[in-house]
């Protein structure tokens, strides 16, 4: 084994590049000015730091020190007797690729814990703050969300208001309308008032936004033959009202993107993954949501004493128009699996139809006025 | 002691210190591309969690190859650190945008200027961040035992390089090069390598008639395209149509010359875009000349000779391997979501497990090909920049580096994080 060699030595205090001449003695690296053969540093072997150098060069420091004197070793035979003199130093790289396996392991157990935490920890939490989100506040979320909404959905047709109800001849259908969700609203019994309005869109569908707010589209109207059905539909929106749905779907929302954005930081292709996930997730967990809201509906049809089947004879025709896609983004369930549980959940009843036929009629024209 | 009779023998002599005016990059292409694959494929699998290591590990590639007069960079920072100061931007970062996002939500009138302003406030702090990043990188970079390191206040640089950018969009980049040489004067006068002050020479007047007749063959037509277009096409009659209604309308926008004004306008663009792609490797390599013969530390000067034909060919190589990807994928993916989407047969309750797998499979291809091209990018175009610009420098005094004297200091990751948080990136 080499006893000594020559290096290259920068002190760290002057940027001057000293030839040195170094001993390996018992325990110590002792490096000597060539020229005086002065000693300018004593190193210890256990507390020798190994560089990242290029290939061929043995960069050493110090363990700790704030000031990085270096010792350049070129020399092949002197550079493996410090190796073997000294534990730290590994030319190998043994070590190294031991350190940067559990940095990946452990990175991959974070990315488990983060799905896991996305698909499981999110809801639970929203789940658990929602109910805590004082009422002024939601109403306060309803209002601003309200008028996004309004914007999004407003087509802006003819010069014709958004809101059916207010024109010629539609104040029998807004009547008519008001009577109806009173009478849910009254069997509800909730803690926060309704604001029910029919509006110019042409889908069959129904909205319920925070803060008590609920959109029923025109073309649902259209669709449904009797008003039991449209009770039905508002007792669902009315069921995401009671379980607060708005404000979790928020809470969820805003969790996954500040987890999946955020912590994903600078990672090229990043947002796919942060879009990808929020769509999955979202969905399945407005499954659930959707499914709650429909046992709801049925519960309070019973309540209100109307046809607590009427539900699913619309959902069925609805979603005979509707297109086998991407189910997983549909925000609703399967229809079957929907129809099965209201059917399934109703109870034996001899229901009176909630409005007057004549009444029914007024609905009916609620956009049209005639 | 023992007796050192044998220092006298030794075996081999340190290596010939190679010319003093010359810096020389010795990292081998392949090795990079080795990392790099390796760090994409651990970016995947990690969801992006490894890219502090992968940063590292490309940045110790690149400082440890580079030698200046015979000796070499050193990059001494760890991927730890840069972890950690990820962590504490987002703590910092986290509430404001949560702030943000309810600003966006709360009245309308505060909704537009909530865009606005956050656009203008990420804006500066990506220039904060920016400037924080290099003074962590340099502070990090040690050389002959020395560390660099950067003063100077990142709130200063991040204003006045929104006051330059603003200045960059009305003056439709005839102001780049003022702009440049100011804010780099800014940098290296607050650059330092030890107790040596860095200087930057350049002159934004050169620059700018070096380059305003690039600018004039890429923006003159575009403007004189919308000009014309402007000219040939007469708004009033369009209005006064509008008015009767449809039918005349066609045959007003006929005469108010809406086809002629929207091809001069078509065409300008055209060759905007076109003359951008062709002639934004002379521009940079153009910059990058003027940007390393202003450095300065002390009496140390650097003249660049880099090559426009060098920029040219690298570009050259990114594009084609950039085509071959783009061609591997297409056809890969066409495959794949033959197979795929073809045996989808299922229906009912069968669905959702297939879904998700459809929608995993679809965003694992995007991450893939992102990966690919930023791998593809950074071993065809980053690393002969970094090659290149060092090795084309020629370097005078250069014995002014073996007199410098070590300073204290130190510079917190925290701004490396800010940085990687709000996705401002570099090298």
């Amino acid at each position: 084994m080499l006893a000594a060699g020559k290096a290259i030595f920068f002190d760290g205090v002057t940027s001057a590049k000293r030839l040195v001449l170094i001993e390996l003695a018992p325990d110590v690296l002792v490096i000597r000015d060539e020229e005086h053969r002065d000693v300018l540093a004593h190193w210890r072997y256990d507390r020798l730091d190994q560089i990242a150098a290029p290939s061929g060069l043995l960069r050493l420091g110090e363990i700790g020190a704030v000031i990085p004197a270096r010792l350049e070793v070129r020399d092949p035979a002197l550079a493996s007797a410090i190796d073997e003199a000294s534990v730290p130093v590994d030319r190998s790289g043994a070590r190294e690729q031991r350190s940067r396996l559990k940095v990946i392991g452990w990175s991959v157990v974070a990315v488990v814990v983060l799905v896991l935490a996305a698909v499981f920890g999110v809801p639970a939490l929203a789940d658990k703050i929602a109910p805590l989100v004082p009422l002024r506040a939601e109403r306060w979320l309803g209002e601003a969300v309200d008028g996004q909404v309004r914007k999004m959905l407003d087509t802006g047709s003819a010069n014709r208001p958004f809101e059916c109800g207010g024109g010629a001849g539609e104040g029998p259908g807004r009547a008519a309308l008001g009577k109806l969700v009173g009478k849910l609203e009254k069997a509800a019994a909730l803690s926060v008032p309704l604001d029910t309005k029919v509006v110019r869109r042409s889908e069959a569908n129904a909205v319920a936004l925070p803060g008590g707010h609920i959109y029923v589209f025109e073309g649902l109207l259209v669709k449904s033959e009797s008003a039991d059905e449209v009770a039905g539909i508002i007792a669902h929106e009315i069921g995401h009202v009671a379980h607060r749905d708005g404000m979790r779907s928020l809470l969820q929302s805003a969790g996954l993107s500040f987890m999946f954005g955020m912590l994903l930081g600078d990672f090229v292709g990043g947002t796919a993954v942060v879009i990808g996930a929020r769509a999955v997730l979202r969905s399945s967990y407005t499954r659930e949501v959707e499914s709650a809201a429909d046992r709801y509906a049925v519960d309070l049809m019973n309540r209100a004493g109307g046809d607590q089947r009427a539900l699913a004879v619309v959902l069925n025709r609805i979603a005979g128009a509707i297109h086998p896609g991407m189910e997983i983004l549909r925000d609703h369930p399967d229809t079957q699996a929907r129809v099965k549980l209201i059917n399934d959940l109703a109870t034996a009843s001899a229901p009176q139809p909630l409005l007057e036929p004549s009444e029914w009629a007024a609905l009916k024209r609620i956009c049209t006025g005639r | 002691m023992t007796a050192v009779t044998s220092f006298d023998a030794a075996p081999t002599d340190p290596p010939p210190v190679p010319p003093a005016n010359g810096v020389v990059f010795n990292g081998a292409e392949s090795p990079f591309w080795r990392l790099l694959a390796r760090g994409a494929a651990l970016l995947l699998v990690t969801l992006g969690i490894y890219r502090f290591w992968l940063q590292t590990d490309v940045r110790r590639f690149l400082w440890n190859n580079t030698e200046i007069a015979g000796d070499y960079l050193e990059y001494i920072g760890t991927a730890r650190e840069l972890l950690l100061g990820f962590l504490v931007a987002i703590v910092f970062l986290g509430p404001l945008y949560a702030i943000f996002g309810l600003a966006s939500l709360a009245a309308q009138w505060l909704q537009q200027l909530a865009g606005l302003f956050s656009l203008v406030a990420l804006a500066v702090l990506g220039q904060f961040a920016v400037y924080r990043a290099r003074r962590y990188r340099l502070s990090r970079t040690v050389y002959r035992g020395i560390r660099f390191h950067q003063t100077g206040s990142a709130w200063r640089y991040a204003i006045c390089a929104m006051f330059w950018w603003g200045m960059i969009g009305m003056t439709l980049g005839l102001a780049y090069p003022w702009a440049q040489a100011s804010l780099e004067r800014f940098k290296m006068r607050n650059t330092f390598y030890g107790d040596l002050r860095g200087e930057f020479i350049g002159s934004g007047t050169r620059l700018f008639f070096r380059g305003v007749l690039l600018w004039f063959v890429v923006v003159a037509p575009f403007v004189l395209g919308l000009i014309v277009a402007g000219a040939m096409f007469d708004g009033t009659l369009v209005g006064e149509a509008a008015k009767q209604g449809t039918r005349s309308g066609t045959n007003a926008l006929d005469a108010a010359g809406t086809g002629p004004a929207a091809a001069a306008a078509i065409l300008g663009t055209i060759w905007l875009v076109v003359a951008v792609a062709v002639l934004y490797p002379t521009f940079q390599a153009m910059v990058l000349r003027w940007w390393i013969s202003g450095l300065r530390f002390g009496e140390l000067t650097a003249t660049s000779h880099l090559r426009t034909g060098t920029v040219y060919r690298l570009y050259w190589r990114f594009a084609w391997m950039s085509l071959v990807l783009a061609l591997v994928v297409g056809v890969v993916g066409f495959f794949a979501a033959k197979v795929v989407f073809g045996a989808d047969t299922s229906a009912g309750g069968q669905r959702m497990p297939f879904e998700v797998v459809e929608i995993s499979l679809a965003i694992g291809f995007y991450v893939i090909t992102a990966l690919a091209y930023s791998t593809i990018y950074q071993a065809t175009v980053k690393l002969p920049f970094w090659r290149h610009g060092f090795e084309s420098a020629e370097l005078k005094n250069v014995e002014v580096l073996d007199r410098v004297r070590a300073a204290p200091a130190t510079g917190s990751p925290v701004g490396e994080g800010f940085a990687d948080a709000l996705h401002v990136g570099g090298i």
